[in-house]
């Protein structure tokens, strides 16, 4: 069996600055604790200008995982600053005028720890991992670079030549490229369907002062939320959050508003030619957004119905009895003002249309007749066992909390396995009537050729 | 697909984790079955889950090319029924636990991985036993799992940094098994049938060949009663030692090889030491400045301070008989020539003038911290522990390896330098340079 966890972003964990590009494929709403947690509830507390603080004490082992997580991303870019959200993560671990470049890194690997940082449309995270004895340290760092960063002009210049490096990573990953084409096609013209990594003009045009510009303009206290999780003590968190965030100045300007999700009705198409020998297919429907939308349980359970593993719908139907895909998945990325659900298959070139058809196929009959108890109880578990599997280290609570905090709100992810546990099988259905429908997605084919 | 060569497949992610390791562990009992079966526990209370690892000793390393790929293809069709149920009810079995379950061939060893939530540790357990002992290795799965599998082999060539990895281990293991990939190949794949699975399936799943590990939210004690009820009907075979093989020899050729992609991948590398051999601490430190992290060398000089590189890291695989330590790029072609330079001088750097204290001290907390931070899942304890057992390291290895890992000195890693990366086996994969 070649099941498959939800969380696109944990195979690349040895390639730091792949997450980066990660962000964007985040493919699972926030889980929550619910009666498996075998932890206590987090400590949601503000400091006196604005900074969110989340403490979780998790005795699991002995470090500790501090994240800072910006409400700035992909989606707060005008047409001319896209891909700055993203190349700001790459810019602050680099230094500040008292740590220069390669000392952050320095330091955090020489205590053993590690450091990541990834983009998404809705936030920008970075994410430090220490043994708890050296929680004031990553706590330091991170208020340092969160407003005093150098863009040191070599570096700032020399790392233009990484990020188009990682844009050829993802352009040449048939599957990662994929997500990113569905993505474009689904959204435009809302930011969602931006190019998170900007483009190679904007890129190679950057420069400091324009750069430097947005950080001050985002990187202000009210729009930061720190999140501690390990074997700590709420009040100390406290205390030492206070001396370093606490300290931080800066007057936030309102979140620019988006405009609406477009609708999918009437369907987009987009066809690539592409090197692999294989073809990929990837259908996009328009789901539940994350923020304040109580259709996201019944949504999710339905994703994990369609594709999540061999038992799925799709799985059975266009793979183990069709044979028309190698492989078949569905995932549910949701963000604060969408959500997208996504089906993607590999397959024979020849098959493409008869497995759109079978896609197709599978939700009508969904919406006919419904999942069965069965479906539902077994997507139930499998989301608790996700649930469970990311608690079981400090960094993977502290995402979820995170994600929570600045997509939806802490509340919903503490509450989410509860209202997850309480959909019913009719709510499934009506969700399949409600999103999916024969021509309201969007719709991407590669097709083998040479490029 | 948690076994590593073939993670390699992926994304280089889990290579570079896996071998290390830590500090010792409270909590854990090994027995061993009076039939041969090593059982390894670990109680955890951390989170509400359970892992398993059943790890058997069959892979590339008794395959040739003619039977390339033959363990993993074993373990594609095991998953695929029992006797007791076929394929989609075992999946569904598997999934109503709130778990899952993989099997796969490596390197040195084979074998199932599967996880779950805690409370269905003994349904779990069963699962795995029932794969393990009765697997129905069905005619028809055979022949699926086959178009399956070629589907990958064909998939993994198209992926720029498997196939530049494929073909270095080739070229640096050249008539040693170890240079066989653990997919196998189309031809290899093509002429495997089902009386040459099931003859694979009767030849290694031996009892005395076999170590199960649990993880997780587990009594220790009942669960030795639930594998002894399980696994002590195994009948011991009488596998002899298996026979010696003849020691790889790096020729430390260069190779170039041409395919359509925006990046080159550089893959670079020499023999390197097994796990249990006095020099692998030096060896892993070695690698840990060279690439390790971003305070790594290549990271630091090839691409924080020349941009030479996107991708500038180092794999060091302990496996059973010699290993190989391997300095892996990844840049635009434009840049290649440049960063294979780059990439040498490094190297003549690193055998040439010793390190210094402080780089040595990060080294080694790096490589510690991140042992740490590996085995913190159940997943991931339950693999080591099966894996020391199967390359004869013991329980008491995370402890070795930490004091080895401290006791390395300046000399030692400047030993390894010249010891380990001379000659030099070279892999370039990319498109046509640009004129």
């Amino acid at each position: 069996m070649r099941s498959r966890r939800l969380r696109s972003c944990t195979a690349v964990l040895a390639l730091p600055i792949l997450l980066a590009a990660c962000g964007a494929l985040r493919s699972s709403p926030p889980r929550a604790a619910g009666a498996t947690a075998a932890v206590p509830a987090p400590a949601r507390q503000v400091l006196g200008n604005g900074v969110v603080l989340i403490v979780q004490e998790h005795r699991a082992a002995d470090v500790v995982a501090v994240q800072l997580w910006m409400r700035v991303g992909g989606r707060d870019e005008s047409a001319d600053e896209l891909g700055l959200s993203h190349y700001l993560e790459h810019m602050l671990f680099k230094g500040t005028p008292t740590r220069p470049p390669g000392s952050i890194d320095a330091l955090l690997e020489g205590l053993g720890g590690t450091s990541n940082a990834f983009t998404s449309y809705d936030y920008t995270h970075f994410d430090v991992v220490v043994p708890a004895a050296d929680l004031g340290a990553a706590m330091d760092v991170l208020a340092d670079i969160s407003v005093n960063a150098s863009f040191d002009p070599t570096e700032l210049e020399s790392e233009k030549k990484v990020v188009f490096e990682e844009m050829n990573l993802v352009e040449d990953d048939p599957e990662k490229f994929l997500t990113r084409r569905l993505g474009e096609i689904a959204y435009a013209p809302h930011p969602y369907g931006r190019p998170i990594l900007g483009t190679r003009e904007l890129v190679k045009s950057l420069d400091r002062p324009r750069l430097a510009a947005y950080y001050h303009k985002h990187y202000v206290p009210r729009n930061m939320a720190l999140v501690v999780v390990g074997p700590v003590v709420t009040a100390d968190v406290r205390a030492q959050a206070e001396r370093s965030f606490g300290r931080l100045q800066g007057a936030a300007a309102e979140r620019a508003s988006s405009p609406a999700i477009p609708s999918l009705a009437g369907g987009r198409r987009d066809d690539v030619t592409r090197p692999e020998q294989q073809a990929y297919l990837g259908m996009a429907w328009d789901g539940a957004a994350a923020r304040g939308n109580a259709d996201i349980f019944a949504v999710d359970l339905l994703t994990y119905i369609l594709g999540d593993g061999p038992t799925s719908r799709l799985n059975q139907t266009l793979r183990e009895r069709l044979g028309l895909v190698a492989t078949i998945d569905a995932s549910y990325v949701t963000r604060e003002q969408s959500g997208i659900v996504s089906v993607t298959a590999r397959l024979d070139a020849a098959n493409l249309e008869r497995a759109e058809a079978a896609v197709l196929d599978v939700l009508r009959g969904i919406r006919a007749s419904g999942v069965t108890e069965a479906e539902r109880a077994r997507a139930v578990i499998t989301a608790e066992s996700n649930y469970a599997f990311d608690v079981e280290t400090a960094e993977g609570l502290a995402k979820s909390y995170g994600t929570a905090e600045t997509t939806s709100s802490l509340e919903d992810e503490l509450q989410y396995l509860a209202r997850l546990r309480e959909t019913t099988a009719a709510q499934i259905q009506a969700a399949a009537q409600k999103y999916f429908g024969d021509d309201n997605y969007a719709r991407v084919r590669f097709v083998p050729g040479a490029r | 697909m948690t076994l590593h060569r073939l993670a390699i497949a992926g994304l280089l992610a889990l290579v570079c984790t896996a071998p290390t390791v830590a500090a010792a562990d409270a909590g854990v009992t090994r027995t061993r079955l009076d039939n041969g079966l090593t059982v390894i526990v670990r109680e955890n209370p951390v989170a509400p889950v359970v892992a398993v690892a059943l790890l058997v000793r069959m892979g590339t390393r008794w395959e040739t090319p003619q039977t390339a790929g033959l363990s993993n293809f074993l373990h594609a069709v095991m998953v695929k029924g029992t006797a007791k149920r076929g394929g989609q009810e075992l999946a569904e079995a598997v999934a109503a636990l709130g778990g899952k379950m993989s099997a796969a061939g490596d390197v040195d060893y084979s074998g199932i991985q599967a996880a779950a939530l805690a409370r269905f540790w003994r349904e779990l357990l069963g699962l795995t036993a029932e794969l393990a002992l009765e697997p129905r290795l069905a005619p028809e799965e055979v022949d699926r799992e086959r178009e399956w599998l070629l589907g990958r082999v064909q998939r993994r060539r198209d992926n720029a940094p498997s196939r530049a990895f494929d073909e270095y281990y080739a070229t640096l293991y050249g008539a040693h098994p170890y240079a066989i990939p653990a997919l196998g190949t189309t031809e290899s794949l093509k002429r495997i049938d089902r009386a040459a699975i099931v003859a694979a399936y009767r030849t290694f799943y031996r009892p005395e060949r076999m170590a199960l590990a649990v993880s997780g939210q587990v009594s220790a004690s009942e669960v030795l009663a639930e594998a002894r009820r399980l696994f002590g009907g195994m009948t011991a075979g009488t596998s002899a030692a298996d026979p010696p093989l003849p020691p790889p020899s790096n020729a430390g050729r260069r190779v170039v090889l041409e395919q359509v992609a925006n990046q080159t991948q550089i893959v670079a590398g020499g023999l390197a030491p097994s796990l249990t051999q006095p020099d692998h601490a030096a060896a892993k430190v070695l690698s840990t400045v060279l690439g390790g992290g971003m305070a790594g060398r290549l990271f630091v000089e090839l691409r924080d301070k020349s941009a030479l590189a996107y991708t500038a890291t180092s794999y060091y695989d302990p496996v059973r008989e010699p290993g190989t330590l391997t300095l892996y790029l990844g840049t635009a072609p434009a840049n290649a020539a440049r960063a294979e330079e780059a990439l040498v001088r490094e190297i003549r750097r690193v055998q040439t003038q010793p390190v210094s204290d402080e780089e040595l001290r990060r080294a080694k907390a790096y490589v510690l911290g991140r042992y740490a931070m590996d085995r913190r899942t159940n997943d991931r304890q339950a693999w080591y522990l099966a894996f020391y057992e199967l390359e004869g390291a013991g329980l008491s290895y995370p402890e070795r390896f930490r004091h080895d890992v401290e006791a390395v000195t300046v000399a030692d890693v400047q030993r390894a330098a010249t010891t380990y990366l001379a000659p030099l086996t070279t892999v370039v994969l990319g498109p046509r340079a640009p004129r």
